[in-house]
């Protein structure tokens, strides 16, 4: 498959608000299709009962919010505004049920919306341990999984089956290694994977079966390599930020016109929060457990002690050669607002060039963000040690 | 000795130069220079004719240059090796042309902004203008379409100006209505077009003193060509009391190119070292 088929097919799956690629597995086998929101449910247990995990990152720039407005004060983010209009507008209609991951209140209040609005589609509320105690956290865990797990194979009429569970964490695992290669190239020649082609293939995960998704991935890295595109003097930034409500396609691009490549990330952070394969041996529930409590993202909805939080992010920016990092919030959104300053702390001690900007998954005056962006990164190239 | 391009892609015109540097990415002297009107013509093929005509010009070919950089809307030119901000290339580019500059006042087709510099052109500060009709360049070029006068003219008419009007400064439309009224009124057309000039002056002026500017003030980007409106700021300087000297340079429209150029060999060169140092 050659890069501008890849690409081509990744941005109609990200323009395809109507999901008709869901319709069409659906068409293709009888599956159930089970929606997700960000930024992290376990898809192995959809995928085990047979269903196929959509995730929703809300509706970008693309979609004039008329309905969702009506159910948000104006301080509040933009992407559950776009998720319920998506849900009103019938976009939605293909899924068969719905899980709203712990994230804010903003993301629990709207799976009680769900409910409501949609009363005869399976929604579960995804509550997720903050404590890592494997004997309190742990069984917590363990539990709300096995529950989900039972909910899910009673929606889709399959046995809950733990030699399902297992083959699928052995192909998300697969998904996990070829994601981590194409993180990893474009960490080491950025100039290869523009930021803009990552992220669809990145955004493509949403919604494409799970090893479809690492097939696109593998045929995109060996197309990768194989083009020759020029070399770029940009400086290495990291982004931070995007984990749940997404920037518009526009910014993205317009972050790496600026002189900035991406060299990390938390966008679709869904898609590689378990930072290691899962154990596809013994038994498969307690391993999605063990992974979640030892090898999840320290990310801003997991609370963990800060310092480690700014460790992480140090540690990454010296693994990655990073020479400054993008705190991307959007607006309104309270763990990415509040996460911030802890970690600009951190990184201030550590001399670590920062800087910090907000957008809206709509926003679409982007020259301010642009000239921002650009001032740092000459800053940084011609007055900074880069 | 190195050689480097550099391309500024402005909203009307694109301009570009290739730069002679020693191995240090230090001194340089310009080889060649070419700027073009953009004219509803295609961006890249533009950019594609200006390069070409700068090469051959310079005698060079695009395996003799180190570096290419853009600027300004540069960041579509797919051959770019690098992209600097316009700010940073407009106050190398000043700081090349006139060595006691200590702030740039940056007159566009669609934009204006004034840097305050230091002696090594880092940026200390800036302002640019906020209202529609910001870009003066465009809107002064439209004006003159109508009145039926050369964009070269515009200067030397406007210097001839007697009793000038003022135009309203908030807003393109309204400046343009009153540019009507005054041609029915019978205003004569130098006196409107330094009614512009000061309209456009007074609001760059108001940006100088924002920055706190002192010193050699270098006017670049397109409208550093026109002597009414250098001429309007030279004289309300005075009355303000600023202490500035404002100036252009025959070449100023070329300062956003000569800055991404020179910066551009800045960083071949920067590279390199780190690059040997590895």
């Amino acid at each position: 498959m050659e890069l501008n088929d890849i690409v081509r097919r990744c941005e109609d799956l990200y323009h395809d608000l109507d999901l008709t690629s869901v319709k069409e597995w659906k068409r293709r086998t009888g599956g159930k299709a089970v929606g997700f929101l960000p930024i992290y449910v376990p898809r192995e247990t959809v995928h085990a009962a047979g269903a196929l995990p959509v995730g929703i990152m809300g509706a970008g720039d693309d979609l004039e919010i008329i309905r969702g407005d009506a159910f948000y004060q104006s301080y509040i983010c933009h992407i559950p505004r776009s998720t319920v209009e998506l849900g009103l507008s019938g976009r939605l209609d293909c899924l068969d049920g719905f899980l709203f991951p712990a994230i804010c209140d903003v993301i629990r209040n709207l799976s009680g919306m769900w409910k409501i609005l949609f009363p005869d589609k399976y929604v579960r509320y995804l509550d997720v341990p903050q404590n890592f105690d494997e004997r309190l956290g742990g069984v917590f865990y363990r539990q709300e999984l096995a529950a989900l797990f039972q909910d899910l194979c009673a929606l889709t009429g399959r046995p809950a089956s733990d030699e399902a569970l297992r083959r699928s964490i052995e192909a998300y695992n697969e998904n996990r290694r070829a994601i981590a290669e194409l993180y990893r190239l474009r960490a080491e020649e950025p100039h290869r994977v523009p930021t803009y082609e990552h992220y669809l293939l990145m955004r493509a995960s949403n919604v494409l079966e799970v090893t479809e998704h690492t097939a696109l991935v593998d045929a995109y890295l060996a197309a990768a390599r194989r083009e020759n595109r020029p070399w770029r003097d940009n400086i290495r930034v990291i982004l931070t930020g995007v984990f749940c409500e997404q920037p518009p396609l526009g910014l993205i691009r317009a972050l790496e016109q600026s002189g900035c490549s991406i060299v990390d990330d938390d966008w679709v952070l869904g898609a590689r929060y378990l930072r290691e394969p899962v154990a596809a041996e013994g038994d498969p529930l307690d391993a999605l457990v063990t992974s979640y409590l030892r090898r999840g993202t320290p990310t801003a909805t997991r609370y963990i002690d800060e310092d480690a939080k700014g460790e992480d992010l140090i540690r990454r920016v010296r693994t990655l050669r990073a020479e400054g990092v993008i705190f991307a919030s959007p607006s309104f959104c309270d763990p990415a607002l509040l996460e911030a300053p802890m970690l600009q702390r951190a990184l201030g001690a550590e001399k670590i060039p920062y800087t910090a900007f907000k957008f809206s998954e709509n926003s679409g005056q982007l020259q301010v963000i642009k000239e921002q962006t650009g001032a740092f990164a000459d800053s940084i190239k011609l007055w900074g040690a880069a | 000795m190195i050689h480097t391009l550099g391309i500024d892609v402005g909203s009307s015109a694109i301009k570009a130069v290739a730069m002679k540097l020693d191995d240090q990415g230090g001194g340089g002297t310009l080889a060649a220079s070419h700027v073009n009107k953009i004219r509803k013509r295609s961006v890249k093929d533009v950019v594609l004719q200006v390069v070409e005509r700068v090469l051959q010009e310079g005698g060079l070919s695009r395996e003799d240059i180190t570096y290419i950089a853009t600027t300004g809307e540069g960041e579509m030119v797919d051959f770019r090796n690098g992209h600097f901000y316009s700010m940073t290339s407009h106050a190398r580019g000043a700081l090349f042309l006139s060595s006691s500059v200590r702030a740039v006042m940056d007159v566009g087709a669609l934009h204006a902004r004034v840097m305050l510099m230091d002696s090594r052109s880092k940026v200390l500060d800036h302002r640019m203008t906020s209202q529609c009709a910001s870009g003066s360049g465009q809107f002064l070029e439209n004006i003159s379409r109508y009145l039926g006068v050369a964009v070269e003219d515009i200067g030397r008419l406007s210097l001839e100006a007697d009793k000038p009007e003022m135009v309203s400064s908030i807003c393109a439309v309204l400046s343009e209505t009153d540019v009507i009224n005054m041609v029915s009124r019978g205003v004569s057309t130098p006196n409107i077009l330094k009614g512009i000039h000061l309209s456009i002056g007074k609001r760059l002026i108001n940006l100088l003193r924002m920055v706190k500017a002192e010193g050699d003030v270098l006017v670049t980007g397109g409208l550093a060509q026109d002597a009414g409106l250098l001429a309007v700021l030279q004289s309300l300087a005075l009355e303000l009391g600023l202490k500035v000297r404002i100036a252009a340079h025959p070449q100023s429209v070329l300062a956003g190119a000569i800055g991404a150029a020179l910066w551009g060999g800045y960083r071949y060169t920067k590279l390199k070292m780190k690059e040997a140092e590895v």
